[in-house]
């Protein structure tokens, strides 16, 4: 027995010796990610072919909830421990902590993504990022709900309803089916900014130096917000108290949902009680969505710079940026990768690239600005605080361009 | 054992709590002093800006309706406290049935987490999915936006702070009135006292020690919630619920401004230690009541 134990006791011995080596050869590159959907699970099978390729390098996935993103990366950074890589959706935040990857890929590499990110990804003339998918804000509904009242949806892009017939419309169909409330929409500024741009307002000036929101075109898109909680379209609990909106959306309680493509995937897999789809959104002044996307970046003190960089090259290629966007069904921000073959909802990918098409130019660019992110809470405090009728519309957009404009001016000394 | 030993003996054995208290409280709250003089966004180098901070947070709208919704809290929460807390303690410090079985069902929800506080009471205060609403609405009346009307807000917070903390200091009660002697009592009763006298000149001044405690605590913790605002109100609606530490967060992780966020920080250590010397002071100038 005991030389049993003993020949045992040899043979692990000397297994964990040879694979020693084996370990000290590979290099390990944690990659920080948020999932909306499926994407992490398409990130990993996308990870394991690589890894095929690279038997030298093993990525490690941490996730992370997209609202700890910020918080975590922060802390990591400030630890002296910053991730290989980065899902990002501000690019600028995070500028000063980036890995410059102009003398790895050469600032030519953006020419293969739409023009409209690259503002985003370049700063102060060098390449900060890549992007990996582009999104776009638009609006799910209940098809049941509507068609209970008898409600079509415009699927005609060149005949959108009006912002008025819009409400009127959703007030018809709470009316008429068991929808409690027309209208979920996200607690994001971000997604309040469609409004804003609906209404001809825009955030920034062209030069990004000021804010250029305190306008009839803000005050405008203020009061249309305002008046769709007042008519309770909206329900006061997102806004007002939190709740989420998705939980809203899949109950069945509103018969639609202010959100964007990031969540077919989630209504796909979630949402399979009753039929939905994605309808063109109202205009105000203008026809407008807002453009988004996410961004793949590596950090200047990590400790595999030309690794990540390596994998970013990978994963930002037409072969395999095109089966991460169709899998996760986001859109692609590869010019080659323009016409991606869906699975699933190709119909309603077809509507959010028509209104991507008629945004105004600001609907992209603005978002890019480096300190967006860190006004928006700020600003949408602001919008909170007229729906709750303590700022009247006009107020309310001073007050944003102050704020703005103080919280600008501050980061930019 | 040597007298050199003997000596040192006591301060080996606290060492490894000093060293603790030391890393992770001391030096931190220095660096934050020192970082409170900065302007810092974590990703790149601190900037020396001086008072500047200070001076921002002093001259600042925002800071001063967050103190003022702060003290609007804990001088709700603590007298509350202290008067749900005592009143359990009195109840069941009789020899009543099933005592034992009240006082466990009663300290129960301090030993649950903020977090599952605070899901548990958004879920039942909530809007359009809470059990109240549902309950008011099918007696017929309308529901009540608990969560998404400011003065509601506050006050489902307090409710819900006191109910979470009050087992806890019933049991801070119950050992200070065990310890209170009989004889006062039966001396009282022989005296022709009623309960009122009872309690008015004999407990509550001899419960004196364990109040001021129980004030201190509650008062401290009640300036440091955080956790269960995040979970049932994320300091909503709009800011109506935002108190101190959240907003110190906010400024930190959300604003990236950690300079800004470290002044704040030092703010509220200013005031809960003058908070705390005032009611030492109050407490140390009442006496003992029967000296």
């Amino acid at each position: 027995m005991k030389k049993q134990a003993a020949k045992l006791l040899i043979v692990l011995l000397v297994v964990s010796a040879l694979s020693i080596p084996a370990l000290a050869q590979k290099k390990v590159l944690d990659f920080l990610w948020f999932s909306d959907g499926v994407e992490g699970d398409v990130l990993k099978e996308i990870i394991a072919d690589y890894q095929k390729i690279r038997p030298d390098i093993e990525i490690n996935v941490i996730e992370t909830p997209f609202q700890d993103l910020r918080i975590r990366l922060q802390t990591m950074i400030a630890g002296g421990t910053p991730p290989d890589l980065s899902r990002l959706v501000n690019v600028g935040d995070f500028a000063p902590a980036l890995l410059d990857l102009t003398p790895y890929l050469g600032l030519e590499y953006i020419d293969d993504f739409v023009p409209s990110t690259h503002r985003n990804v370049i700063i102060d003339g060098k390449l900060m990022a890549v992007p990996v998918d582009v999104t776009a804000n638009g609006v799910i509904y209940n098809k049941d709900h509507f068609a209970q009242a008898g409600i079509e949806v415009p699927t005609n892009p060149e005949d959108v309803w009006s912002w008025d017939e819009f409400v009127e419309n959703l007030e018809i169909v709470v009316e008429k089916s068991s929808a409690r409330y027309g209208l979920a929409y996200d607690y994001t500024f971000h997604r309040w900014l469609t409004i804003l741009y609906q209404a001809g307002g825009k955030l920034f000036t062209d030069d990004w130096t000021a804010m250029a929101i305190n306008t009839p075109e803000g005050e405008r898109a203020i009061e249309f917000f305002v008046e769709l909680h007042d008519k309770e379209i909206i329900p006061r609990s997102i806004w007002l108290g939190g709740e989420n909106p998705n939980t809203l959306f899949r109950a069945g309680l509103t018969a639609a949902h202010w959100s964007g493509n990031w969540m077919l995937t989630n209504y796909r897999d979630n949402a399979t009680h009753f039929n939905w789809g994605v309808m063109y959104m109202p205009y105000g002044k203008v026809r407008s969505s807002v453009l988004g996307g996410k961004y793949v970046a590596s950090f200047k003190d990590s400790n595999h710079p030309e690794e990540a960089v390596e994998f970013i090259k990978y994963f930002t290629s037409t072969e395999v940026n095109a089966k991460f966007n169709e899998e996760s069904l986001f859109i692609s921000p590869r010019l080659d990768n323009a016409q991606l073959h869906y699975d699933f909802g190709a119909d309603m990918f077809e509507v959010f690239s028509r209104e991507l098409a008629v945004s105004p130019p600001h609907a992209g660019s603005d978002w890019a600005h480096p300190f967006a992110g860190r006004i928006g809470d700020d600003l949408r405090d602001i919008i909170v605080e007229a729906l709750q009728h303590k700022l009247t519309p006009k107020e309310a957009v001073e007050k944003m361009e102050q704020v703005g404009n103080r919280i600008l001016d501050d980061y930019m000394k | 054992m040597s007298d050199r030993k003997r000596l040192l003996t006591p301060y080996l054995f606290v060492l490894p709590n000093v060293l603790i208290f030391l890393i992770f409280v001391v030096f931190p709250a220095i660096y934050g002093l020192v970082l409170s003089f900065t302007k810092w966004d974590v990703i790149s180098d601190p900037v020396f800006v001086g008072l500047k901070n200070y001076i921002s947070i002093f001259s600042s709208e925002s800071f001063w309706d967050t103190t003022r919704k702060t003290f609007i809290y804990v001088f709700a929460v603590v007298p509350w406290t202290f008067v749900t807390s005592l009143a359990l303690a009195l109840l069941l410090d009789m020899k009543i049935r099933l005592r034992s079985v009240m006082r466990a069902l009663f300290y129960i929800p301090s030993m649950l987490s903020a977090v599952v506080i605070g899901v548990s009471w958004r879920w039942i205060l909530g809007d359009n999915f809470g059990v109240i609403n549902y309950l008011l609405e099918r007696a017929g009346f309308k529901s009540v936006g608990w969560l998404t009307t400011p003065s509601w807000a506050m006050f489902v917070v307090i409710l819900v702070r006191v109910w979470a903390r009050a087992g806890y200091y019933m049991v801070i009660f119950l050992a200070g009135l065990q310890s209170i002697s009989s004889v006062y009592y039966e001396a009282a009763r022989i005296d022709g006292a009623s309960v009122w006298q009872q309690f008015w000149q004999i407990t509550l001044p001899l419960l004196k020690p364990t109040s001021l405690v129980v004030v201190v605590l509650t008062g401290i913790e009640a300036f440091k919630v955080f956790d269960l605002i995040v979970v049932m109100t994320t300091g909503g609606p709009g800011k109506a619920t935002t108190f101190l530490v959240q907003d110190i967060y906010r400024w930190a992780f959300e604003r990236g401004d950690l300079g800004y966020a470290s002044a704040m920080s030092v703010v509220l250590l200013l005031i809960l230690g003058l908070l705390t010397a005032v009611q030492f002071g109050i407490a140390e100038r009442g006496g003992n009541a029967y000296e």
